[in-house]
């Protein structure tokens, strides 16, 4: 018998539940969408709180959706909300009156987490792939802000919010009133003064041939193409759609595209800003996969408990976005390169001592890549500018909490640094505590390692013997400040996990 | 058919033409009144059998009392609100009311001597006296009726007298009544009436007589006959029946009521002191008592009906039930099993195994009810969910609902309490509904979900799949035995995702980014068909053979009529089948030369809606729950369905072939926009109902030949060894 998945999307003006079932050669397959208009960000965004009668209408909804699950026997669920949760003050205090009161527990994702989600949708698409072999623009326009992510040759080369989502940029035109022949060139100036930034700062030498679009409304400029099966659409035919469109107001769009007068008010704003990026990009196709962050959790939840093969390389993502990141801040050089070998060595040889999992590497991997970003800003306190540069950066994938945690490894990575109190925090618990102080550990030994750019290190080898962790490395160069040094950075390994570093260095003529 | 050069400007007769001009149009009320008069014309066939034609006599009855608590009560408020505006015909509300008083009271004295000249000589023929008044009877008889009187009628009646001191009574809407004026002790006149009491039969048999004459009598004329017992202490001077027709079109005000359930039951009560419209009063009624009842009742002459015989004729389908006569009525029809389905194999597996369409009432509802039972009992169903908008009295489908969420099934029922007429019963079926289990929801604000669409979600061993019935009639066993409607049971994904859909939005949910196959009212179902028509007008334009046929019941929507004169104007054939109302004009030069109306009155009420698009040859088929009207494209939900699979496709162009060549019972509209009945001549004759019958006959006997023709094989022994079989 197949599973059945619902995933909840509490967005800030829509809940959207849809039911999927998991298995056969189809992989996914969406069974129902159900979807609630309810306008929580407007809440939010101004009072940080939700309202009693719209708690009680969220309530309401949930409950719904509560039964659509029971209807379908589904197996398991996941919730999220997102940029109006992001919002509330006393997120811990609404979530529980929530489950209380619905039996749903909902999960509130970070920027990046919530992009990740909407890409992984993206990606499971057959067209994903074939398009981000060459410059591909992945535009996932949300209500408070956008998200743009650069591919080229199938990897990630970098990811930046922007300010601009279709509910803002409605709520400012509404501030203003202005006539709808008006509203194009209103948008398009909002729409650029972001976008302006985003190309002298990020964009660079990258040529973009295609745009893969994740939008709500946009769907809906597909149809008049005749719903084309793979989402496609020549950048040439979206300019004319658009010219016809951009003299229309929301009702005569909502008339002539045959949806809601409501989807029609929020399409404006979305269509506007890909418009805007064609301009600026040259890009010839345009790609509407047509999926939601819905789509999203029940992908990765697929792919998590293995009911799907995934077609891309998530994990490979998450990684180019933090060495993109890091490299922006020039510190994605040989020094780094040799520091995440080392510190992944040795985690991969202390396995049975640390009982980590996977998840863990890859956040010692990014607390490898990200360690010196501070030195760009400061070389006298790297530890506290490290700290706030990965805080407040975008690393797709990871979560807004686990982004903090390698913040905090990375600053007590430093010499001198170190004091468990770092680990001590609101945020985290006990476990992410022991998971910070291990990486920790492991990353304050291989920074030892990792001090010169100029020696040559190779064949670096890590076991445990007799209570102690032997690291071999060979070079032709004579790591007398390495060995030197060493010691110094082995406490806190020694600490946790009571076996000591020792450092045995062999010369090679190579 | 006309076909335009590729190169002719076609814009330049649409310049030239007003198509809304409202001389291009009929007004709806007249048209409505016409199809009233085609049914009488029925009541006054002579062809027809003595019982049926008393049977048409008594639907142009229920038909007016409908029209005019419809329409003339709104009309009336439309005039009384000051309210000008002409409609699509450019006929003010006072206009229209002063049209159709002359046209009903011309059509009331049309039924009258229907019923006295042709129908009652025709019953003495046939050995069936109708009593017209008490004093006709023989002693025998009247001893008869006044111990039918002691013994039923006295213990339920309410004689009413009426003095200064206590107001009028209520005269409840439709019902019938006696008024009389009655002298006191004091020598005083005063007002009097008793209500003809409607938990008793209407008709009266009275015993045989010894020449084996049957004879009838109203009960009206019994309770006349001792109305002296009833008003013991007064005189009675003069006794005549009366009936007041009451407004009962009301719009239900939703933004003041939190609960519509509530609100519903406050209008039901209400309607029933509705302003009076019509008052019916016996021909010969004595002046003093007209006064009295007209100033009570504040009706003016031009609602005043005065009847040359038995007030409110319905009475004829209660004479059309009595026991006997078999021979003055037309030969019982027994729906037949439809051709596509078996009655001993699982419902969902010959689904599964091909789309069905059903033709009732020529094949029986009974599968559709069969649908919803096995879906009640069936371990694999999770869900079944259900739009109801009138259902039969004794409903198997609301006892299979409950049942199915008795056990377990997650039911979602619409139940529509806006249903006209029908209010009162589904608030009975919605509260049981709710009772057992089912979650039962009142649909969209402001909008009547006329739609009939069921769902049954399985969850099967290669997943989930979404059986779905989608209907042109209501979930009605008992009026499916009556109406003609398509049904359509399918499992097809693209079907099943659209279903989903609409109960999510029935429940209160957003509309899907996209519909695969359905068109919704009132959201996109008008552009829907407008596109369909005006692709039909491209092709004809491009000089390629264009063509529509559509059967509804009604056509009034300015915006569809415009685009079919258009469509007329560019070459495209248009054939129309229209049971009732049709606001649009034929043989117009320059505006609807290419269009044909008719309509078809039969035995059963033509209730399906089929829609036939040429378009090139990829000819395009649908069936809806709506017909051309501004209700149902703008206040209604609805939903129009394709059906796209070969054969049935065929099915549905036989249905339209058939009816469209129907030389029996079928009316063509003609340019003077009268209704004229088109005869055979030297052709063979053709009758649509009949000819479904026999085919539905023919293939359930072919179907009942195959069962018989099949012949049981023994099964032979088996052998593991296969090769050793062969070797032998």
């Amino acid at each position: 018998m197949k599973k059945l998945f619902a995933a909840i999307d509490v967005g800030s003006y829509e809940l959207c539940m849809k039911i999927f079932e998991f298995g056969g050669k189809a992989g996914i397959r969406e069974i129902d969408c159900i979807r609630h208009r309810i306008d929580i960000g407007n809440d939010t965004f101004h009072d940080h709180m939700i309202s009693r009668d719209k708690m009680d209408e969220l309530c309401e909804i949930l409950k719904g959706f509560r039964r659509a699950m029971e209807t379908y026997r589904c197996l398991d669920y996941l919730a999220y909300g997102t940029s109006a949760f992001r919002e509330i003050e006393n997120t811990g205090a609404v979530l529980d009156q929530i489950e209380r009161r619905t039996g749903i527990r909902i999960s509130v994702l970070s920027n990046s987490e919530q992009r990740f989600l909407e890409y992984k949708g993206a990606a499971l698409k057959s067209g994903f792939e074939k398009y981000i072999q060459t410059g591909t623009a992945f535009v996932d326009i949300g209500g408070g802000s956008s998200q743009i992510t650069l591919f080229d040759v199938g990897h990630l080369v970098t990811t930046v919010n922007l300010h601009i989502g279709t509910l803002r940029i409605r709520t400012k035109l509404r501030d203003m009133e202005p006539v709808y022949s008006d509203f194009e060139t209103i948008i398009g100036e909002m729409v650029m003064n972001e976008l302006d930034y985003f190309k002298e700062l990020y964009l660079g030498d990258i040529k973009v041939d295609n745009i893969i679009i994740i939008d709500d409304y946009m769907s809906a400029i597909m149809e008049t193409y005749g719903k084309r099966p793979e989402g496609h659409i020549t950048s040439r035919e979206y300019k004319d759609t658009m010219k016809a469109l951009s003299v229309k107001s929301p009702y005569q769009i909502a008339a002539k595209l045959h949806i809601p007068e409501d989807n029609a008010a929020m399409l404006l704003p979305s269509a506007i800003l890909v418009d805007r990026i064609i301009n600026m990009t040259g890009a010839k196709d345009l790609y509407l996969p047509g999926v939601s962050l819905s789509d999203g959790i029940a992908y990765d939840y697929a792919h998590r408990k293995k009911y799907i093969r995934p077609l891309h390389d998530f994990g490979d993502d998450i990684l180019s976005s933090a060495a993109n990141t890091a490299a922006k801040y020039g510190s994605f050089d040989l020094i780094t390169s040799k520091l995440t070998d080392a510190s992944l060595i040795i985690f991969d040889a202390t396995k049975k001592l640390h009982g980590m999992g996977s998840r863990e590497r890859t956040l010692l991997n990014i607390a490898s890549i990200m360690r010196n970003v501070g030195k760009y800003v400061s070389l006298s306190v790297p530890a506290e500018t490290s700290y706030a540069i990965i805080k407040d950066s975008e690393i797709m994938g990871i979560s807004h909490k686990e982004r903090i945690m390698i913040a905090t490894i990375v600053a007590s990575s430093y010499p001198n640094n170190i004091s468990y109190d770092f680990f001590r925090s609101a945020e985290f618990d006990q476990k992410d505590e022991i998971i910070m102080t291990k990486l920790t550990a492991i990353l304050r030994v291989a920074v030892g390692l990792a001090m010169n750019t100029e020696k040559t290190m190779k064949d670096i080898t890590a076991h445990i013997k007799d209570k102690k962790l032997i690291i071999k490395v060979t070079s032709k160069d004579r790591l007398l400040l390495e060995k030197g040094l060493f010691s110094q950075r082995t406490d806190t390994f020694e600490e946790v996990f009571g076996v000591t570093p020792v450092l045995i260095a062999l010369r090679s003529d190579k | 058919m006309k076909k335009n050069d590729k190169n002719e400007k076609p814009d330049r007769q649409e310049k030239a033409t007003d198509l809304r001009d409202p001389k291009y149009y009929f007004n709806r009320e007249l048209s409505w009144m016409q199809f009233d008069e085609r049914i009488l014309e029925e009541a006054r066939d002579p062809s027809l059998p003595l019982f049926e034609r008393l049977k048409f006599l008594s639907i142009t009855a229920s038909n007016l009392d409908e029209f005019f608590m419809i329409r003339i009560a709104s009309l009336k408020d439309m005039k009384n609100a000051g309210y000008k505006k002409p409609d699509i015909s450019g006929m003010t509300p006072k206009m229209r009311l002063n049209a159709l008083s002359e046209v009903t009271h011309e059509f009331v004295s049309e039924q009258y001597s229907t019923f006295s000249r042709m129908l009652l000589p025709k019953l003495m023929e046939e050995g069936i006296r109708f009593v017209k008044h008490h004093e006709e009877l023989s002693e025998d008889e009247k001893d008869f009726v006044d111990s039918y009187f002691r013994e039923n009628v006295y213990p339920v009646l309410t004689p009413m007298a009426v003095d200064s001191s206590r107001p009028f009574p209520l005269v409840r809407n439709k019902t019938l009544n006696i008024g009389a004026l009655v002298r006191t002790e004091e020598n005083d006149i005063e007002f009097a009436m008793v209500q003809v009491p409607s938990v008793l039969p209407r008709i009266i048999e009275l015993p045989k007589r010894t020449d084996g004459i049957r004879s009838v009598i109203l009960l009206e004329e019994i309770i006349e006959r001792n109305l002296g017992g009833l008003f013991l202490s007064y005189n009675v001077i003069c006794a005549h029946p009366f009936r007041v027709m009451r407004n009962a079109d009301f719009t239900i005000d939703e933004d003041e009521a939190d609960d519509l359930l509530i609100e519903i039951e406050k209008q039901l009560k209400k309607r029933q002191r509705g302003v009076a419209i019509r008052l019916e009063c016996e021909s010969g009624i004595d002046k003093r008592l007209l006064t009295i009842l007209e100033e009570a009742l504040n009706v003016k002459d031009n609602d005043l009906y005065f009847i040359n015989g038995p007030l409110d004729l319905t009475f004829l389908m209660k004479m059309y039930g009595l026991p006997g006569f078999g021979h003055l009525k037309e030969k019982p029809y027994e729906p037949r099993y439809p051709k596509y389905m078996e009655q001993d194999v699982p419902i969902f597996d010959q689904i599964k195994d091909h789309d069905i369409l059903l033709w009732h009432p020529y094949e029986s509802f009974t599968p559709v009810v069969r649908f919803i039972q096995e879906a009640a009992r069936d371990k694999d169903t999770l869900a079944i969910k259900q739009t109801l908008y009138r259902v039969s009295g004794d409903s198997p489908i609301i006892k299979a609902l409950a049942q199915a969420a008795e056990n377990g099934k997650q039911v979602t029922v619409l139940v529509e309490l806006k249903a006209r007429f029908d209010e009162e019963n589904n608030i009975l079926w919605a509260k049981m509904l709710e009772k057992a289990g089912c979650h039962v929801i009142y649909g969209l604000k402001g909008l009547k979900t006329h739609s009939k669409i069921t769902l049954v979600v399985r969850r099967e061993e290669d997943g989930l799949r979404r059986y779905v019935h989608l209907g042109t009639g209501n979930y009605n066993d008992s009026t499916a035995k009556q109406y003609t409607d398509i049904g359509f049971l399918t499992c097809a994904e693209p079907y099943g995702e659209d279903a989903t859909a609409v109960f999510n939005m029935l429940s209160g949910y957003s509309e899907p980014a996209m519909w695969n196959k359905l068109s919704l009212a009132p959201l996109w179902l008008k552009d829907r068909f407008l596109y369909l028509i005006g692709r039909e007008t491209e092709h004809a334009l491009n000089g390629r053979e264009a063509r529509i046929v559509a059967k509804i019941n009604s056509l009034c929507d300015i915006d569809i009529i415009e685009a079919l004169y258009k469509a007329s104007n560019a070459g495209v054939k248009i054939e129309l089948i229209i049971r009732g109302i049709c606001c649009l004009r034929t043989g117009i030069k320059g505006v609807s030369e290419n269009i044909t109306v008719r309509s078809i009155v039969g035995t059963y009420l033509e209730h399906a809606r089929i829609f036939w698009f040429l378009n090139e040859g990829k000819e395009e088929l649908y069936c809806a729950s709506a017909d051309w009207m501004p209700r149902n494209l703008e206040r209604r939900v609805e939903i129009l369905f394709p059906i796209e699979t070969p054969k049935l496709t065929e099915d549905l162009k036989h249905i339209l072939n058939i009816q469209l060549s129907d030389n029996t019972k079928a009316r063509l509209l003609t340019d003077d926009g009268k209704y004229i009945r088109i005869t055979p001549g030297r052709n063979e004759v053709i009758g649509a109902q009949k000819t479904f019958m026999k085919e539905a006959q023919a293939a359930a006997a072919s179907m009942d030949e195959k069962k018989n023709e099949r012949v049981f094989v023994v099964e032979e022994a088996q052998t593991d060894n296969d090769e050793e079989v062969l070797r032998i």
